[in-house]
């Protein structure tokens, strides 16, 4: 670790890591909460996560103000300009991910009314907390400052899509077979895209701590190992009416 | 971050009994001696005199190291000191040895996330949350708001709470967190904080509704069945030979069928309530899976398909529970039978002292890969492999995430035709590599076939000195 001499400044970096931290451990907590408000069909809670959301607000200009403070101040330069930098870069994807965690929520509480859907909201679920996995797992790397682990989240980014891929054809096929199922369907499927999004957020945030310790780009492109199929593949899916032969 | 102003209890103090006692002796020898020499006339009872207190001064001293020794009359006054001492450790060597994780937080100004620190944690915490014994930043450690915001109330309300929150990661699991204020100074707050776990209460309570929803649902088709034939064969069918025989084998599949879905649910109920505990056992990876080829040679052999093996030489130890990595195996191998076609060939391959990107790569060039299960990150592991590639019609991509759900079945695919599964195979092969901390991964290629990769943790961990053999 590097001393300050003036020993403020360092506490000052430090309260902005922890501030990260905590807001951080919000942004995750809001994406739990919102995923089992639809698994469980707890309006309840979806409430509580749509409220909640003001806070991570509040925690986002509290980190840019202090970040702004810090650079107006103490002019960091090196390892302590990155940190700052990217404490202001973390706090807007943690925000965004929020966001996105309130959206699901609200479209929990509409799919509330109506039938439950369990097959669906399951692969929702499944979904989720593969998207969680992937939050906590960046943000204990960031907690601890470890490359490797945020390198880990950084590359394996396209299970996601696949489980989007699927989930989207499943859609599909239910609309398909009960157009009564529409509505609620797209509510879904709007809650899948805005969990893909969360796992892009923690792929920024992934690059971000990559940035943050070692002041270098990510290299290359994105490892995928197979290419995802475009939208007008998922369009052409077989009529899943229509009975199978083999 | 060491605190100046609260010295250790357990610091020697500097007046010290063996000091007092050397000390006093000294000088009573001295004075006894000196009187000795003005008065010569009393001098043999003086100095006999000076010699006990010499000798007695000498065996407190000796006694001294000796801690915890019942101790002699004189040094009476010094007992309050030691015991004191003494208790001091041993509720320090409690703090440690308490399984449940118990850290003291020290509360700085209240809008300072990074003064609230870790003044204290015991082993379980450390090991728990990686932290070391003083000064981590309590937010770097623990980051739920709920157990943030009771500490805060611990620290500043002086509230004792309980929250509930879940770990995360594969092996999730269910903490609750007392959290307790602490006398402290006006210019420290403190609060004490317990983490007790509580998966086994919470899946024990999952299990149980999973098991009557899963049971109630999936048995209700072949009752159902079962009752319509009985309902014809005391009817209309009553007389029909033929038909009676036939609609018993059905009876008999049917009740077949559920007596293999009762199995596999209640080992699945069995394997899941045990996820989180890591198993003890250690086994062969090549012996085990020689042993299932083994068994299911008749099966093979009514099959027609040909079940080829390539392992390494010498023994692949794994850590597991041989029982369960059995089951793997043999589902795997049991699924590839089943979808393979007439004379077709299984390829079954072991391969040891992988890393986990080593161990998840890609098998079959060019087909669609999907990791089902990825373990949480261990430097220290290497991995062993077994891949088990059928040439079947294999599946497409979008049925790949759902592999592992229970019950799924892939529309327009025949599940093994006369035998089939129960639905459960897979999530039984996923919930035990969970809980050997290994991986598994799919790969498949329509019309080429697919092959399923599961990977456990070698028995051996890596040191960084040794080389990468086993």
């Amino acid at each position: 670790m590097n001393q300050h001499t003036v020993k403020s400044y360092g506490d000052e970096l430090n309260q902005l890591t922890a501030i990260v931290a905590r807001m951080g451990g919000l942004a995750e907590a809001q994406v739990a909460d919102a995923i089992e408000s639809v698994a469980r069909r707890d309006v309840a809670l979806a409430r509580a996560v749509v409220e909640r959301d003001a806070r991570l607000d509040t925690l986002h200009s509290d980190i840019e103000k202090k970040a702004i403070r810090l650079i107006a101040l103490r002019q960091p330069v090196a390892s302590d300009l990155r940190k700052t930098l990217s404490a202001m870069k973390l706090a807007v994807d943690l925000e965004r991910t929020g966001d996105l965690a309130r959206n699901i929520s609200k479209r929990a509480l509409i799919l509330a009314d109506g039938e439950p859907m369990l097959p669906l909201t399951r692969s929702i679920e499944r979904m989720g907390k593969l998207v969680s996995n992937r939050l906590r797992d960046v943000l204990d790397a960031y907690t601890a400052s470890d490359v490797d682990r945020a390198m880990g989240v950084w590359t394996s980014d396209d299970e996601v899509d696949e489980h989007y891929n699927s989930l989207f054809r499943e859609l599909l096929t239910y609309m398909m077979g009960d157009p009564r199922t529409i509505t609620a369907c797209t509510h879904l499927l709007f809650m899948a895209k805005n969990l893909e999004r969360i796992g892009d957020h923690a792929t920024n945030i992934a690059e971000t701590i990559h940035y943050e310790i070692t002041g270098g780009d990510m290299i290359g492109e994105r490892p995928r190992w197979t290419p995802t199929p475009s939208d007008s593949d998922v369009m052409a899916v077989d009529d899943p009416l229509r009975p199978q032969e083999s | 971050m060491p605190d100046a102003s609260n010295p250790s209890p357990v610091a020697p103090s500097p007046g010290s009994r063996l000091w007092t006692a050397g000390a006093s002796g000294g000088l009573a020898v001295l004075i006894l001696l000196a009187l000795a020499v003005y008065d010569p006339e009393h001098a043999p009872p003086l100095l006999a005199g000076a010699l006990l207190v010499a000798i007695s001064t000498w065996m407190v001293a000796r006694q001294r190291p000796v801690p915890g020794q019942p101790e002699a009359a004189p040094v009476a006054d010094n007992r309050p000191d030691t015991r004191a001492e003494g208790q001091a450790t041993l509720l320090e060597e409690v703090f440690e040895t308490v399984t449940d994780p118990m850290m003291v937080v020290r509360g700085g100004e209240p809008d300072d996330m990074a003064g609230r620190r870790i003044l204290l944690a015991n082993r379980a915490a450390r090991d728990l949350l990686r932290i070391p014994r003083e000064g981590a930043i309590l937010v770097s450690a623990l980051r739920d708001p709920g157990l943030l915001e009771a500490v805060d109330e611990a620290l500043f309300g002086g509230v004792s709470r309980e929250t509930d929150f879940d770990s995360g990661g594969v092996q999730a699991r269910h903490w609750r967190a007392v959290t307790r204020p602490l006398p402290g100074s006006e210019a420290q707050t403190l609060a004490l904080v317990m983490l007790r776990d509580e998966t086994d209460v919470r899946r024990m309570e999952l299990m149980r509704v999973d098991f009557l929803a899963n049971a109630s649902h999936e048995l209700r088709t072949p009752l159902a069945s079962l009752s319509g034939f009985i309902e014809t064969l005391k009817g209309h069918a009553r007389e029909d030979s033929v038909a009676r025989d036939r609609f018993l084998d059905i009876m008999a599949a049917q009740a077949e069928r559920m007596t293999r879905l009762v199995a596999d649910l209640l080992s699945l109920s069995r394997i899941e309530l045990n996820e989180h505990v890591p198993p003890s056992g250690h086994l062969d990876l090549s012996r085990a899976t020689a042993d299932v080829v083994d068994a299911l040679s008749v099966l093979t052999r009514d099959y027609g398909v040909q079940i080829v093996v390539d392992a390494p030489d010498e023994a692949v130890r794994i850590k597991g529970e041989r029982d369960e990595i059995v089951q793997v195996i043999q589902n795997l191998i049991d699924n590839a039978i089943k979808y393979s076609p007439r004379d077709g060939r299984i390829e079954v391959e072991i391969r040891s002292g992988l890393t986990p990107a080593a161990a998840a790569a890609a098998r079959m060039p060019g087909a669609a890969r999907l990791p089902l299960l990825t373990p949480d990150r261990d430097d220290g592991l290497t991995y062993a492999a077994v891949t088990v590639r059928d040439h079947g019609p294999g599946l497409s991509r979008e049925h790949l995430p759902r592999l592992t759900e229970r019950f799924y079945r892939v529309e327009g695919q025949k599940s093994g035709g006369d035998r089939p599964g129960t639905g459960l195979g897979l999530a039984i092969v996923k919930h035990i590599v969970n809980r050997h901390r290994g991986g598994l991964l799919v790969e498949s290629l329509p019309g080429e076939g697919a092959a399923f990769t599961a990977f456990f943790p070698l028995s051996k961990r890596r040191a960084v000195t040794e080389p990468l053999t086993v």
